[in-house]
């Protein structure tokens, strides 16, 4: 007891500089922004307490809400799956043994180190405009060109693109899991005459099926709260085709001042992303192997 | 050992401490201020301001002005954080139409009056009209600023269009519709969505007045409001203007737009505090002026403060931060320095400096001229509500991408803009 108490000082000062910011920077704007949400608070001036009204508005025909819920559904489902399947097969692809294979895992990573930024949004843009890159491209063999992020049926798709683009976090973890496969379970599968789809579907699959699920919950959170692409790029336009959540969040938040009615929307963003990750957890009963429960 | 180390540790902290606080006392002991100022603009305007500072420095000794300054994004987000945390600079330029929507909300400006700066140098219809709030001057008017309409007479006379033409709603069809016909690819005029906004607000200014009036009601009729979208349409359906999926990307800043940008696009609305931005390195530009209909109850042409420049209420240099404002303003040197960073200026003496100094362009003093004299009536504040400009340029977005007729578009309008206003 005395050598744990001897020990657990200088413990409580190394997590201080993190304890500090949690509290400072997320647990008391947490709180308050809970307060706020039944508030009037409009950024200058003192809030006034409205109970839930901000809710109320929001469930009861605001139009942004719904149209931002709809697209962030759709950009969740194109997003999440899309950059997951990618990142599994790169990372298969990647797990070859040839010359070179570190050089072209690191390539694979840089634009998980990129893509985030305000500076890719903006090369995403000019890559996809009217006049941009690829267009020039196409027509330059003969093919038509699009409005991909000017045409409301394809912008989502084209934003979209940039989230999937940053699959080198996901492709990291599959590429570990990877190589935690007895290479025993392979041998008895070739022994067996399995062929290659057969021995990902049975063996690699289900061996992965852990780290499929924190992807898939990590990349679900993420996605659900993105913002910059969609604001850098398109600013939720054309025709509110790409008006994320986030974007919506932010235009009530500071755009309109409504900071009262922000939080509130935060709050339910909140709560969809609790319902959708423990739905997955849920779910994960029937799919997911750990260990030796093949 | 341990327990030294972390005592060290502590009285070096705690020494720290007491040295950061002694510092911040010897300051004010001597005297010293130290006063923020921010702005956005580019490097045409951060060099003037920082210089001008500078002068004011070595004038006074005893103060230091900190600059705070970036582009146009984000800025008045940052501005309305720093208000609430009581953060912001001490003196801030504004633009006009945030001076009603921050003052509502609190005294957030320090309130002007002529004991501390020459009055006399503006004029007072400007000032009452674009600067107060409540009766209350709240801030300056760094320059005027007016709508101007931009042409490329290279492009025109190519197209078989007399450069010189007078531009009416009528003749811009029957004129802008030849540059489209005789290339698919260019437009006679560049409209991102918020720039038809714009043009749709000038339109319904000339029929109605205005779009919503200062006694917070929409001020145009459904049919007045289908009247103008089935004029658009025309340029929708005429190759006036290019369609919004290629423009939506351009949304407040067409002059980025490649159309505009490689001579496809032959004219363009904008502010003459901006036109330069929007020249960049195009050649044969000139200005000209805006339709009028026959009969307008509102030119819809606006005219209003390039910025506004006012002092931050929780300054704990107020004085001081008025001290710097006058010297902008009035100061021979800082008008010289200054020069058009901010347009033309609102002071007379600034006007006459610069002119003497030949330092401003024949093409902004025209199209200020210009302006000035098309120049109608300013817009209410509920129009420039940022809730009410979103509800505008939201309908406009759907009939813009066709997905509204001219008459639904007008009756969403005005049951869109009503709902907004209820709200506010």
């Amino acid at each position: 007891m005395v050598i744990r108490k001897k020990y657990s000082f200088p413990g409580y000062i190394y997590i201080m500089p993190w304890l500090i910011g949690f509290l400072v920077l997320q647990l008391v704007p947490l709180v308050r922004s809970f307060w706020y949400s039944f508030t009037d608070f409009q950024l200058l001036g003192d809030p006034k307490f409205v109970g839930l009204d901000n809710y109320r508005k929001i469930f009861s025909g605001d139009l942004s809400f719904l149209k931002s819920l709809q697209v962030t559904a759709a950009y969740v489902l194109i997003a999440v799956p899309c950059k997951i399947a990618f990142a599994l097969a790169i990372a298969v692809i990647l797990n070859q043994k040839i010359k070179g294979i570190n050089l072209f895992r690191t390539l694979y990573y840089i634009p998980s180190i990129l893509g985030g930024s305000v500076s890719i949004a903006v090369l995403w843009k000019y890559l996809f405009m009217n006049q941009g890159v690829l267009n020039n491209l196409l027509t330059s063999i003969g093919l038509p060109g699009a409005d991909w992020l000017g045409d409301p049926n394809l912008a989502l798709g084209t934003v979209s693109l940039v989230t999937i683009w940053q699959f080198g976090s996901s492709m990291l973890l599959f590429l570990a899991g990877l190589k935690q496969i007895p290479e025993s379970l392979y041998e008895a599968a070739r022994i067996d005459g399995a062929g290659k789809m057969r021995i990902f579907w049975k063996i690699t699959l289900p061996q992965l099926s852990s780290i499929v699920l924190f992807n898939l919950i990590m990349q679900m959170i993420n996605a659900f709260q993105d913002f910059t692409p969609a604001f850098v790029i398109t600013q939720g336009g054309p025709l509110k085709s790409t008006y994320l959540y986030g974007l919506m969040l932010y235009d009530h938040g500071f755009k309109f001042f409504r900071m009262g009615y922000a939080s509130a929307l935060s709050w339910i963003l909140f709560a969809i992303i609790l319902f959708f990750t423990g739905l997955t957890f849920k779910s994960s009963d029937s799919w997911v192997h750990y260990g030796d429960s093949l | 050992m341990k327990k030294n180390l972390m005592l060290f540790l502590i009285v070096l902290v705690t020494m720290g401490t007491m040295f950061a606080g002694g510092g911040k006392e010897s300051s004010k002991d001597s005297g010293s201020k130290t006063l923020r100022v921010s702005w956005w603009g580019s490097d045409s305007r951060h060099t003037p301001t920082l210089n001008a500072m500078a002068a004011y420095q070595r004038e006074n000794p005893n103060v230091r002005l900190e600059g705070e300054y970036g582009g146009w994004d984000g800025y008045y987000q940052k501005l309305v954080t720093q208000i609430a945390g009581r953060t912001a600079a001490d003196i801030i330029q504004i633009d006009q139409p945030w001076l009603n929507e921050l003052s509502a909300r609190g005294d957030v400006f320090v309130v002007l009056d002529r004991t501390m700066i020459d009055l006399d140098e503006f004029d007072v219809d400007f000032l009452n009209d674009y600067c107060t709030y409540n009766g209350k001057l709240l801030g300056l008017p760094t320059g005027i600023n007016v709508n101007t309409f931009l042409v490329d007479v290279t492009l025109l006379a190519d197209n078989g269009i007399d450069p010189d033409t007078v531009w009416t709603w009528e003749n811009i069809i029957t004129e802008g519709r030849k540059i489209h016909q005789n290339d698919p690819a260019a437009y006679f005029s560049s409209a991102s969505p918020d720039i038809m906004r714009y043009w749709f607000e000038i339109y319904i200014a000339q029929l109605a007045g205005a779009v919503v009036n200062s006694n917070k009601q929409v001020a145009f009729t459904e049919e007045q409001g289908t009247q103008a979208f089935a004029y658009f349409k025309q340029w929708f359906d005429e190759g006036i203007v290019a369609p919004f999926s290629q423009t939506s990307l351009f949304y407040q800043k067409f002059h980025e737009n490649p159309s505009w940008i490689n001579g496809k696009t032959a004219t363009a609305w904008d502010w003459v505090s901006s036109m330069d931005k929007a020249i960049g390195n195009k050649k044969n530009i000139e200005t000209r002026q805006l339709p009028v209909m026959e009969g307008a109850k509102n030119t819809g042409v606006l005219m209003r403060p390039s910025q506004i420049m006012v002092v931050n209420n929780s300054s704990v240099h107020k004085d001081e931060a008025i001290k710097v404002l006058d010297y902008l303003f009035t100061n021979h040197e800082a008008i010289e320095i200054l020069g058009t960073a901010r347009g033309i200026p609102a002071t007379v003496s600034g006007r006459r400096i610069l002119a003497e100094k030949n330092q401003i362009t024949a093409l902004a003093e025209k199209a200020t001229n210009d302006g000035i004299a098309q120049a109608g009536l300013p817009q209410s504040s509920w129009q420039m509500n940022s809730e009410v400009i979103q509800t505008m340029q939201d309908v406009i977005d759907e009939f813009g991408f066709g997905r509204l007729t001219p008459q639904q578009a007008s009756a969403k309008m005005i049951a869109n803009l009503t709902a907004t206003l209820t709200n506010l």
